[in-house]
């Protein structure tokens, strides 16, 4: 076997080998064997297996032969001065290092000894079960004694799937100093030459201790492994020092792990739910699809499943999110220090990463909620080569509903699928692919008539490059399709089909390089954008509908990005970058020109302009700066800011307070221009008692510009002059979020407040485009006081309670102010938008999950999560309506769920 | 589109358990606007137009008279005509001496405590007559048993301009049912009418023809006892033009938003007139210009499942001799055995129970045979 590439500290190995003490005799004559001779020669007489990397050996050749000698002996002399270690992992499983090397511990280790100030390893109540900690050399062992710092750079693995973990924390508690691994799961830290211990911690993972001799730079590469989620998992300590050690402010990990261990809503666990907990980030009420972040709109987030944009994040309306949390490993919001390789949106990015699948063995996953059934297969085709994830997730609500008795419901449908298939394939060291597919639909058939179809299609494929272990690149081309057809047969004569869809196929280079104390980030990316903004067909042979179709859109956006961490000091790192994108709309097109001395109507057009195929007939560019700044206040504390100049050109076309399932995109044209925001945000961020509380406090000040408001009563669909009914708007919002967090332990809490307001202001000239008279109003989803708390308590490694809170003020709204009657019918005068406030949201959610039981040879292993959403029943409302009654027009509160609703969910592993 | 709030409602309530519940707006800001509405027709009868101030939210919306306008309406020739007001805040004009004439242009001018209003000119378009009126039965609810199905009523209408110069349609209804006291009372049988309270609009842009199939006027439940004996709706039709449409349009997304999931951004409802002595005043309403056309259909069908709403009626027996102090102010008889020994009555507090007059009117409308008299 021809074993290559295995450079990884296997803990288990390590225990166990600690006691092999066997000792070969070589016989024969080595003189000028290359190494690998020398194994293929050895493999075949003794009872030995190497493991090493060619590429470490290639110029070593073997001296001369002077009778028989021990293998040690020989190893020893040929590896001195090459940086390369060897190791008997025992029972003749001889595995080679490179830069640092492995040395089993014979005794516990005497950390007064160390170089380090000394440091209490105690200080978890959870003291390591392994025993001794892993102890490595780093570099080459002569130069010990020398002064000076040593750079320490690898990658962490799951030991499992051999997946690479991103955002893994690396701390040295006896430096206070630390970093975290980037998308590719590699991380690189600066320390002092000398002893120090190293922890790895993730959440869901073992945390990992290893005790380091630093000689010189070198390479040290990790595995960890994945404690049983959910359960186990939350004996672990992790993700303590993520707070202190990121540049950006604004960024929230939400990690798998804990998320499954959430309260569910009607059993389905959901991303979308999770970030809704984060400070900063409203919704307009339960159920609507879309979140805002600090003051944005929902159509301002970039939510990216495997690297591409995803145009509805939901299923059924808003009421589940439409990516199966089965595919997550983990998802990050960035809400303000948004990295400059992303843009397009203004508010937020939420970067959803996916799960490789298991790279080892097949494993499987079901389950049953009262809204969907799901599964998850996952496995190898090659071992550790090509592996694949499979899930699918479906809905049987049609059969229920053909159960009821009301005859307009049982004929009535509504379902939703999604399905998606994950390959990855590694293969080489340096050369790895992955292709991503993503599907799901929504079908709704209301009343026999009227149906309603929506169609989200995502597929994606990787290369990821590895120059060297300091360079990497990850080139990927994706496609994300979005399709909403309305279909109405009621009247055979006017039966019609509408559709409108978007689709964007984009190409991306991202390049990572860690030059000295730098971390440099830079690549492109290009999107083609196609919209239907609307097509309207007949449906049957007797409608006598006229087709129409508003002429499709089409652009490119293309944009260029740099940026670059890194460290002036040792308390002071600095994120300076930029992304400069451009967009260009495309022909063919019909434009119009406006008299730009009135507003936009059919009355003030001045010229139509006709452009031609692939004509570029307007385009709009711009920088936007991204700065941030950490600094060290102390050892467990930092403070940061952050300035984030962002751009997007394309809007959500919507006159409805949330997103309504008929709200369709638009790109920017002729007459609508880009909006564009900017955000200032500081940080304070500390950590205490014992590492195991983190306090932190952001503020942030944000300005938006060129949002579009429409003018009331528009409608939106089929409208071909959208430009003459958008009211240009401008936002402004600001913000305090503080966060209290136990993230570990057998309890864990966090408790945030944040206080925010979200504002908007109308800046057109002309007495239509004005709202409110011109002056600042609250925008739909502000919400000024917003209080969360989260608890979870691990009973025992089989049974855990979670609990959720949320209490935030009630959005605003628009009450009618008069009344008076045209004929018979009874109509509502509304005055200012958004002068009044519903009631307080208040809502608390509890779920107990129980795991079957945990031996680790059962074939499944069941487990049982029972969820209680709105415990307290209270009757939130979601928004007013008024209505006509009796002659007198009376005010109603509408809430959407007003009890406890109890669901039970069940799922097996296997 | 304009039922699909509605209808994710009603999924939404088999997902959860959504509900409503009234509550009292303190707004504070209680305008008080000039409302104008009336039409211009060219029938043989007197036009009308009312002028009203808007009440605050919550207090009933009666007509609020404006009185003592001296209202005007000016055709493209220079004819002025003055309207009287007969009633308050009712302005109309004289059926002798005043009539729309189609293709004529119409002007409303009016001057209140010496401010001005007034429309732009506005053309009198030809209307098609109504193609046809029918009704269809919506089955309820199922049942083995026929007799406790229920069964409600959809009335349509049909329309089609074959010159496709009506574009916009607008209709209003009028409907007349007759109604028995279940009991042999004085005033049995009476007739209730009511006028349409919801804006039917329809666009026939999007069609290759200005044609409207199956358009729904009214969905009849069998919550009312309209389906009882016989039902008729005179239904009006109205030609309008594209401001119009958008001002009816307007209006129906206001009083129709039945408070679904997705709140619509208020919409303000502009409508023709306008102040000329202080042009940012608001003013409410849409003066109208149109020809008319008119068709009524009858429904006498057996409607099963329809409600029983007297069974509340009989509260007292009285045994002996009737006291006669109060009888048909206080208590009405309902049932009168009078010729039995012991004499007894029943009575009832409610005079819904024993005279159809405090509901509805004891006159049958004349055109009430009119189907019957075509059959014959």
């Amino acid at each position: 076997m021809k074993s290559r590439a295995i450079f990884t500290i296997l803990i288990l190995l390590l225990s166990s080998a600690a006691r092999s003490q066997e000792k070969y005799l070589i016989d024969w004559d080595y003189k000028g064997m290359t190494f690998q001779d020398f194994v293929n020669r050895s493999e075949s007489e003794l009872h030995v297996k190497f493991f090493y990397s060619g590429e470490w050996t290639r110029d070593l050749i073997l001296g001369s032969y002077a009778g028989k000698r021990y293998m040690n002996e020989i190893l020893d002399t040929l590896f001195s001065g090459a940086s390369v270690y060897w190791y008997n992992a025992g029972p003749g499983n001889i595995m080679l290092t490179k830069d640092f090397a492995i040395k089993p511990l014979t005794e516990p280790r005497n950390i007064k000894k160390n170089y380090v100030p000394g440091m209490d390893l105690s200080t978890g109540s959870h003291p390591s079960a392994s025993g001794s900690n892993l102890v490595a050399d780093i570099g080459n062992r002569s130069d010990a004694g020398k002064p000076g710092t040593a750079t320490i750079s690898g990658y962490v693995f799951n030991q499992e799937t051999r997946e690479a973990l991103a955002g893994v924390t690396i701390y040295v508690p006896g430096l206070s100093t630390g970093t975290n691994t980037n998308a590719y799961g590699f991380y690189k830290l600066n320390l002092p030459k000398g002893s120090s211990t190293v922890h790895f911690s993730f959440v869901g993972m073992k945390e990992k201790t290893i005790d380091l001799n630093v000689f010189g730079s070198g390479e040290l590469n990790m595995e960890m492994k994945s404690v049983l989620v959910p359960l186990k998992e939350a004996i672990i300590r992790a993700g303590k020092d993520i707070t202190i050690q990121r540049l950006e402010t604004g960024i929230e990990k939400i990690n798998m792990a804990t998320f499954r261990l959430m309260p569910t809503s009607m059993g389905e666990s959901d991303i979308i739910k999770s970030v809704l907990l984060v400070p900063g980030v409203s919704s307009v009420g339960e159920g609507s699809a879309g979140f805002n972040v600090r003051g944005g709109s929902a159509d301002q987030n970039l939510i990216l499943l495997y690297g591409a944009p995803m145009y509805n994040s939901s299923h059924f309306f808003g009421f589940f999110s439409a990516v199966n949390s089965d595919i997550i490993k983990d998802a990050t919001l960035y809400k303000g220090g948004i990295p400059a390789r992303y843009g397009g949106r203004l508010s937020s990015v939420l970067d959803i990463v996916p799960r490789d699948g298991n790279r080892k063995e097949f494993s499987g996953n079901a389950g049953i909620s009262p809204v969907t059934t799901h599964f998850v297969l996952e496995g190898p085709i090659k071992k550790d080569t090509i592996y694949y994830l499979i899930t699918g997730r479906t809905t049987y609500s049609n059969w229920i509903l053909g159960l009821l008795d009301d005859p307009s419901l049982n004929k009535s449908r509504a379902a939703f699928h999604d399905l998606n298939v994950r390959v990855a394939y590694d293969m080489d060291r340096k050369n790895k692919f992955d292709f991503s597919a993503y599907y799901s639909d929504d079908s709704f058939k209301l009343n026999s008539d009227s149906t309603y179809k929506y169609l989200n299609n995502i597929v994606s494929m990787r290369w990821r490059h590895y120059f060297s272990s300091h360079f990497f690149s990850a080139i990927s081309v994706d496609n994300s399709y979005y399709r909403l057809t309305m279909l109405s047969n009621r009247v055979p004569q006017e039966a019609f089909e509408l559709k409108h869809r978007i689709n964007s196929t984009g190409a991306r280079a991202d390049f990572n390089w860690f030059p000295g104390r730098n971390e440099i980030n830079f690549g492109t990316d290009i999107t083609r954008y196609d919209v239907l903004p609307g097509n309207y067909m007949p449906a049957s042979d007797s409608s006598i509908v006229i087709p129409r179709t508003i002429e499709r859109q089409r652009a490119i956006e293309a944009a260029l990005y740099f940026e670059d961490k890194f460290k002036v000091t040792d308390n002071l790192s600095v994120v300076a970058g930029g992304r400069f994108a451009s967009f260009f709309a495309m022909g063919p097109q019909t434009v119009y020109e406006y008299n730009p001395g009135y507003s936009m109507s059919s009355a003030s057009v001045t010229d139509t302009l006709l452009f031609g195929r692939m004509s570029n007939y307007k385009s709009y560019s711009g920088p936007e700066l991204r700065l941030s700044a950490n600094l060290k206040l102390s050892r467990n504390s930092s403070l940061r800011i952050n300035y984030n100049h962002t751009r997007q050109y394309l809007h959500l076309l919507s006159n409805t307070a949330s997103i309504s399932p008929t709200d369709t995109w638009k790109l920017c044209d002729y007459n609508l221009r880009p909006q564009s925001g900017e955000q200032f945000s500081a940080g304070f961020y500390t950590i205490a008692n014992k590492n195991k509380i983190e306090l932190s406090a952001e503020v942030y000040f944000r300005k938006i510009r060129n949002m579009a408001d429409f003018k009331g009563g528009t409608e939106l669909l089929m409208n071909e002059y959208i430009e003459r009914d958008v009211v240009n708007v401008s936002g402004k919002s600001y913000g305090l979020e503080l966060l209290v967090k136990k993230p570990q332990g057998r309890t864990r809490w966090s408790i945030s407040y944040t206080f925010s307001r979200a504002l908007i202001r109308s800046t057109g000239t002309f007495a239509d485009d004005i709202i409110n008279g011109g002056t600042w109003f609250p925008a739909n989803f502000d919400r000024p006081h917003d209080f969360i708390g989260t608890f979870n308590y691990l009973h025992s490694r089989r049974v855990s309670v979670s609990a959720n809170y949320t209490f935030s003020s009630g959005r605003p709204v628009s009450y009618p102010v008069s009344s008076y009657k045209i004929g018979d019918i009874v109509v509502t005068g509304f005055s200012e938008r958004n002068q009044y406030r519903l009631p307080y949201y208040s809502r608390l959610d509890l779920s107990i999950i129980i795991r079957g039981d945990l031996k680790l040879k059962k074939i499944a292993h069941p487990n049982w999560i029972f969820s209680i959403y709105n415990v307290t029943g209270r009757d939130n409302v979601y928004s007013v309506f008024f209505k006509n009654v009796n002659n007198s027009v009376r005010s109603y509160y509408l809430s959407v769920f007003n009890m406890a609703i109890p669901t039970l969910s069940f799922n097996f592993d296997f | 589109m304009r039922s699909f709030n509605k209808n994710i409602l009603v999924l939404l309530l088999l997902l959860s358990t959504g509900c409503t519940t009234e509550f009292f707006p303190e707004t504070g800001d209680n305008r008080e606007q000039l409302v104008v509405e009336g039409i211009i027709t060219n029938q043989e009868m007197s036009n009308r137009i009312r002028l009203s101030r808007s009440v605050p939210v919550g207090s009933p919306v009666i007509q609020n008279p404006v009185t003592g306008a001296l209202v005007t309406i000016t055709d493209e020739r220079g004819e002025i005509t003055t309207l009287a007001e007969k009633v308050h805040g009712s302005y109309s004009t004289d059926s002798l001496t005043f009539r729309g004439r189609v293709g004529g242009k119409y002007s409303l001018k009016i001057l209140l405590e010496g401010v001005e209003y007034k429309t732009d000119f506005i053309e009198m378009k030809p209307v098609p007559q109504i193609g046809a009126l029918y009704y269809e039965k919506v089955v309820i609810a199922t049942s083995d048993n026929p007799a406790e199905a229920k069964e409600g009523c959809k009335i349509y209408l049909d329309s089609f301009d074959p010159s496709g110069e009506c574009r916009y349609f607008r209709w209003e209804y009028d409907e007349t049912w007759e109604y028995v006291i279940p009991y042999p009372v004085v005033n049995r049988v009476c007739w209730i009418s009511d006028r349409s309270g919801e804006v039917l609009v329809k666009n026939t842009e999007p069609y290759s023809q200005a044609m409207v199939t199956k358009f729904p006027l009214i969905y009849i439940n069998n919550k009312t006892d309209k389906l009882k004996v016989k039902y008729s709706m005179l239904v009006k039709q109205y030609s309008i033009n594209s401001s119009e449409y958008d001002f009816w349009e307007k209006i129906r997304k206001i009083s129709q938003n039945v408070g679904g999931l997705y709140d619509k951004t208020p919409v303000a409802v502009p409508g023709n007139i306008r102040c000329v002595t202080n042009p940012s005043e608001t003013v409410n309403g849409y003066f109208s210009v149109s020809s008319v056309a008119m068709k009524r259909i009858f429904v006498d069908e057996k409607f099963s499942g329809q409600p029983t709403f007297y069974s509340y009626c009989a509260t007292d027996t009285v045994y002996g001799s009737l006291p006669a102090e109060g009888l048909n102010t206080l208590y009405w008889v309902i049932e009168d055995y009078a010729n039995e020994v012991p004499s007894w009555w029943v009575t009832t507090e409610y005079r819904e129970c024993g005279d159809c007059t405090s509901e509805g009117t004891k006159v049958r409308p004349p055109f009430w045979d009119d189907d019957v008299r075509k059959k014959q």
